[in-house]
């Protein structure tokens, strides 16, 4: 095919390195300052397809140079929005991969460049090309975008007071990202990307609720749904709130029932025992339930040993996967810890118990302080017994419930009536995990037939001996 | 009186006698699923929903039959046989037999190895593979149960065992006719023999400490230049991790590592190397010939399988003692397994006798070193060698006729007297290049009428590209463990990764072992995950970069996109067909056990893998070629792969073969070609390519998939051939589905071939086939649907 530009635009380029020796020129980087930027403005403000250089252009460049970069966009449509902003701007370093003889490395303000030489011999000589196949894959990607017009600056100061005004308003992001909450949003978004590997799931994204692959946060879903209000990803109207705390919503169970083809009519998006979200199978972390203390323990991919129940991530995230609703265990991405509603139904970051020492650093500081050294990892603890003595030990707020429930146990199993409530849905969807508390078996009185043997041969292929628990 | 079900009282026993047969402590087993342990015609159905799509196309080498003493028969013309059977069902048959052979090559394997470590670690012994839910997802789609010992596995191979002797028994004459059933038969030979590969490498994990499903584990050196010749060399020839285990590990023992130069040929190399890092790897079976004609091992140690038939002969002739170790492989030699090590060696070293059977591994063990240190210096004082010197090389190449015999009989048609005619001019580059795309099966020795013994002068004039044949191997990892599955997903339904390829087989290359090399080099930058194993996961690592580094030096081991991976041997094989059932299980919660049918279904219409053989040449290949097909996986073979003499094609203009229901509604949707194909041969490495991006498509590919699966279907096709696919416009549904670089410049397009554009939306609005519908499930199994009440 034809191609206007001097260089092949591919995916195939997306993992190319350019290392130091066949690099022409290097822009913004460790060694030098940069940032790249999309901001939305009125359709008639934006001149489609015009590109505007501050600075040296490429073939000004000396072979070898670095030098200041930044790339900033405007774009303008009937759907574009600032919230569209920060997930527009992202795909820049996408597409720029895409350009052959082309490195875009990191974002925002940490922007990392470097152009080959080899693209120099083929006949790059401007940004304006760079700008202008970049413009192209933003439109085609991302249709909402009618018009974009780019301007690229290299000249040392302009890159400065640019990137002032830049860092500004990612903070202002960052603040509007921080600070908007499932109750703030009129919709949600649902995302069934997945189901062409996982039938029956469906994500659930919400300003508090990440998908559980960690791929797409609610600005993500916003900005597809524009793109292709029909497609893989669309708005739930959240409709009345059922269960506030529980994150129930009457627009999600709605579209629940529709999209997993009547496999599920209730989704509590910030619950872990009661109608829990489901789970595909790319979750990051899984949640376990241990009755045993009353907590759940959460364990993630990269842990290889076992957690205190004796099961390891695989046994669990076996359990877990799928697309199914299942009670006893989660599956999540990383990102829900740092939700302000993590499983707030079932108390939140009080009711964690145990995670691996690795997972554990990785979200330290979304850690509620007061927990911080209470919740023990493979380090502190091995098995049921010692979490249980850590536990107490430590004091951890879990152990207010051992005593409540202690109180109660009188009266009925507290746990097994919260862990398994009246069920709506079809059988197979209702596992019982191990280790979850179980109905106590019915032993027979033997009604009925009575039988003696006489003279009989009996003969057993094999016995299997059953170890009671505990 | 009538028992009922329940719960019963037993007043008293009297006289009473109770065998018991066997005892499991703590767990049940307990048979699941609608089809455990499934018999011949149990999967007819799947199977006959396959081949009506992928029609088998014969390529029969010979039209007549010659089982039975009826014939010889003349099956021209669709004449009958005596029996009554045509050629399409003696094609069929020849099919079915291919297969069955191959199976119980690695059954038979498998079978060897259960029935030796269940000897040396117990029936109770347990499976360990690594961190997985589903540590034998084969045994349990096909038999029904988890496995948790490798005494579990004792049924699993009389199963197969059992039904291999049912399939052999149907290719008699005067039994089956119907070609149909021939190839359902062929494919269940296919499906057992993932499972005897297996229940194979799974014990020997288990019990022998191999890696388990280590991304990270060491390199091993590979190639005929990196052995130190000085040393006394052992090598080992064949499959079998058994014997050279032993050898090995009184190595070990004895601190002989640095004295005592050991490589494998052929798969039991990855094996060795899986077992003891400081093992190296010559080659595949192409090299066998080579590196024994060099004169280099001392030793000679034989398995099973792939080991070439003329092996004791040709080292005979050069005073290198062969230590057969295998029932299987014999060769007519003394068992000597009740004999003393040393008079053995005795035995050995005067030339008294040229080989040995011995079947007692501990003796494998204690003699194959001592021999090697005594035999070494003799054999390297008297410098011998089947390659000719200097000076009768020269003789040699002069001799030369020029009648080109030697190339109508080289399966390569290799340009030998021109060759010939370099080297008489002093100008080895020609040998060198020869060197390389040979497969070294000796024909034309046979075929020189002035008697040169071509394959030596070959050898001989690529000395200095030999001495420089120095690879890495990552060495052989096991099973993809769960946790990477789960990880990768993401990259698979973003559609960030195309696909998944496994490069496996053997090394009868049509153009030498470098088009691996490249094929494998571009398609990991375009972020497909290549997983390999057996020799082609060999000749993978035989080439470095301008840096100096292997592709598996350059790419790391997960299992995600842009990643190498070496599952290992042959018998590993089974891991990466097992890795389609963890994804069906890990993000579709399918239920494995006992559930073929639905498994195969599922990575059918949605898991973008395919297996590549560019070199298979054994029956071995054809049958994990077939069990694939069997559990939905399409399959690529070489050009060479038409002497397999059957493919299953896809005919795209055949509309109505393209119709699969929607699991939804059980409503009938007319659905892309994809995969287009489940066997055919690809004839150059320029045709492969585009055809491997092609046969990713899967019908529930959403848009994202889609757009990146057909962006590498065209550019790959543009790149080696130059044009635009004929139907690259079959496989879009809507504008979504584009490449997003191209998007407006195939709208165009589409407008010429007729299809109707809103150009200010940029959307298509007429010409697909169908909508994409990303909650579309996409299945060929009626009773998979649901059913939708009015």
């Amino acid at each position: 095919m034809a191609n206007e530009f001097p260089f092949e635009i591919s995916p195939m380029f997306e993992g190319e390195r350019v290392r130091k020796d066949d690099m022409f020129v290097e822009l913004a980087g460790p060694k030098s300052r940069g940032f790249e930027l999309v901001k939305a403005a009125g359709i008639d403000e934006v001149e489609d397809g015009k590109f505007n250089l501050i600075g040296p252009d490429i073939s000004e460049m000396q072979e070898g140079s670095r030098y200041p970069y930044a790339m900033i966009y405007r774009i303008a449509g009937k759907l574009v929005e600032p919230d569209l902003e920060a997930i527009v701007e992202r795909r820049n370093h996408d597409f720029q991969n895409y350009i052959q003889g082309y490195m875009h490395l990191n974002q925002r303000y940490d922007v990392w460049v470097r152009i080959n030489k080899d693209a120099i011999k083929k006949g790059l000589k401007s940004f304006e090309q760079i700008a202008k196949a970049t413009m192209m894959l933003f439109k085609n990607e991302l249709p909402f975008i009618e018009k974009i017009e780019a301007t690229y600056i290299t000249e040392p100061d302009e890159v400065e007071k640019q990137r002032a005004e830049a860092i500004k308003i990612y903070e202002a992001r960052d603040a509007r990202t921080k600070g908007l909450h499932d109750e703030d949003v009129d919709v949600f978004y649902g995302c069934t990307l997945c189901q062409s590997f996982a039938p029956t799931n469906v994500c659930v994204v919400t300003p508090d609720r990440i998908s559980l692959c960690g791929a797409i946060n609610w600005f993500d879903g916003r900005a597809a749904a524009k793109v292709d209000p029909e497609g893989p990803q669309f708005a739930i109207p959240k409709g009345e709130v059922i269960d506030k705390v529980g994150g129930e919503y009457s627009g999600v169970n709605e579209k629940a029932v529709a999209l997993s083809g009547g496999e599920y009519s209730r989704i509590k998006i910030h619950s872990f025992f009661e109608y829990p979200h489901t789970s595909c199978g790319c979750f990051e972390v899984v949640g376990f339930y241990i009755p045993e203390v009353d907590g759940i323990g959460w364990v993630d991919r990269d842990f290889n040993g076992t957690a205190p129940n004796g099961l390891a991530f695989s046994t669990m995230a076996g359990q877990t996967g799928g697309g199914k609703q299942i009670i006893g265990f989660l599956g999540v991405g990383v990102n829900y810890f740092r939700s302000p509603k993590f499983i707030q139904a079932d108390g939140g970051w009080n009711r964690v118990i145990w995670m691996p020492r690795n997972l554990k650093e990785k979200i330290k500081a979304d850690i509620p302080p007061e927990l911080a050294d209470k919740i023990p990892t493979e380090e502190d603890v091995t098995d049921l017994k010692t979490l249980r003595d850590y536990l107490e030990k430590k004091q951890h707020p879990i152990t207010q419930r051992w005593t409540k429930e202690e109180a109660a146990a009188e009266v009925a199993p507290a746990e097994t009536a919260e862990a398994a409530p009246a069920w709506s849905v079809p059988a197979p969807a209702m596992t019982m995990p191990v280790g979850m508390p179980m109905m106590p078996m019915q032993f027979g009185g033997g009604e009925g037939v009575k039988l003696v043997f006489k003279n009989a041969k009996i003969s057993i292929d094999r016995i299997v001996f059953k170890n009671k628990e505990k | 009186m009538i028992v009922k079900k329940g719960s019963f009282v037993i007043e008293g026993l009297e006289n009473v006698q109770i065998n018991i047969g066997k005892i499991g402590e703590g767990r049940e087993e307990t048979v699941e699923g609608p089809t455990p342990r499934p018999e011949i015609i149990s999967l007819r159905n799947w199977d006959y929903r396959i081949l009506d799509r992928y029609a088998p196309v014969y390529t029969p080498t010979s039209d007549l039959c010659d089982y039975c003493t009826y014939g010889k028969c003349d099956l021209t013309g669709n004449k009958e046989g005596a029996c009554g059977i045509d050629l399409e069902g003696q094609s069929a048959r020849q099919a079915l037999m291919t297969s069955i052979m191959g199976s119980a090559c690695h059954t038979a394997h498998g079978r060897h190895l259960l029935n030796y470590l269940i000897k040396k670690y117990g029936e109770d012994h347990p499976i360990d593979v690594g961190p997985s839910n589903l540590k034998a997802p084969l045994t349990e789609t096909i038999m029904g149960i988890q496995p948790q010992t490798i005494g579990d596995f004792l049924p699993v191979l009389d199963y197969v065992e059992e039904q291999l002797t049912q399939l052999i028994a149907s290719a008699n004459t005067g039994q089956e006719g119907s070609a149909r059933d021939f190839e359902s038969k062929a494919l269940h030979a296919g499906m057992l023999d993932l499972l005897g590969m297996e229940v194979a490498d799974i014990i020997q994990i288990s019990c022998l400490g191999l890696p388990k499903s280590d991304e990270k584990t060491p390199m091993a050196e590979i190639g005929m230049g990196i052995l130190d010749p000085k040393k006394p060399v052992v090598i080992c020839v064949g499959h079998n991790i058994a014997a050279p285990a032993y050898i090995l590990d009184y190595m070990d023992r004895n601190g002989q590592f640095d004295k005592i130069e050991i490589a494998g040929l052929c798969c039991t190399a990855h094996d060795m190397t899986r077992y003891n890092k400081a093992s190296k790897i010559i080659g595949s079976m192409s090299k066998e010939l080579k590196y024994i004609r060099s004169g280099i091992p001392d030793v000679l140690v034989t398995d099973e399988q792939c080991v070439r038939a003329d092996i004791l002969k040709e080292a005979q002739k050069l005073h290198i003692p062969v230590i057969a170790t295998n029932e299987k492989i014999t060769y007519g030699l003394p068992d000597r397994s009740n004999d003393s090590v040393d008079a053995i060696i005795d035995d050995l070293v005067s030339g008294k006798q040229a080989g040995v059977l011995l079947l007692d591994f501990e003796k494998v063990g204690e003699l194959v070193p001592k021999l090697a240190l005594k035999i070494g210096p003799i054999r390297k004082a008297k410098g011998i060698t089947a390659l000719p010197d200097e000076e009768e090389f020269r003789k040699l190449v002069a001799k030369c006729t020029k009648c080109l015999q030697c190339t109508r009989d080289c399966p390569q048609s290799l340009p030998i007297a021109d060759a010939m005619a370099a080297a008489v001019g002093g100008d080895l580059a020609p040998f060198e290049m020869l060197h390389d795309k040979c497969v070294g099966c000796g024909r034309c020795d046979y075929s020189c009428p002035v008697d040169i013994p071509v394959l030596n002068v070959i050898e001989k004039a690529s000395q200095r590209v030999i001495r420089e044949e120095k690879g890495k191997v990552r060495i052989g990892r096991g099973q993809i463990g769960d946790p990477e599955i789960r990880e990768e997903g993401r990259n698979l339904v973003l559609g960030t990764t195309p696909g998944v390829l496994a490069f496996v087989g053997c090394g009868n290359y049509p153009d030498g072992t470098k088009d691996v090399y490249n094929v494998v080099e571009e398609m990991i930058q375009r972020s497909y995950i290549i997983i390999s194993s057996g020799c082609a996961a060999m000749d993978i690592g035989m080439y470095k970069d301008k840096e100096g580094k292997t592709l598996y030096e350059r790419y790391p081991g997960r299992f995600i996109k842009g990643n190498l991976l070496n599952t290992g041997s042959c018998v590993s094989n089974a891991h990466i067909a097992a890795t389609t059932i963890k994804v069906a299980s890990i993000f579709a919660g399918r239920k494995t056990k006992g559930n073929w049918e639905e498994i195969a279904d599922y990575v059918l219409n949605r898991v973008g893998a395919v297996g590549i053989a560019w070199g298979a040449y054994s029956q071995k290949a054809f049958a994990i070629g077939t069990g694939c097909n069997r559990l939905g996986i399409p399959v690529v073979v070489g050009p060479h792969g038409t002497k397999y003499r059957r493919a299953f094609i896809g005919k795209p203009y055949r509309k109505g073969d393209w119709n699969v229901l929607d699991g939804r509604d059980g409503s009938v949707v007319n659905v892309e070609p994809a995969p287009e194909h489940l066997m055919i041969t690809a004839e150059t490495k320029d045709e492969l390519m585009p055809l491997l991006a092609k046969l990713c498509f899967r019908p529930s590919d959403n848009s994202l998939g889609r757009a990146i699966k057909l962006t590498h279907y065209i550019e790959l096709s543009e790149k080696y051939l130059k044009k635009m696919p004929d139907d690259w416009h079959v496989y879009v549904r809507s504008e979504a589905d584009l490449p997003v670089a191209k998007r407006e410049q195939l709208l165009k397009l589409l407008e010429e071939k007729g299809w109707k554009i809103d150009w200010e939306k940029k959307k298509i609005t007429e010409g697909p086939l169908r909508k994409v519908d990303v909650s579309f499930q996409p299945t060929n199994v009626p009773r998979l649907c649901k059913e939708v009440k009015k």
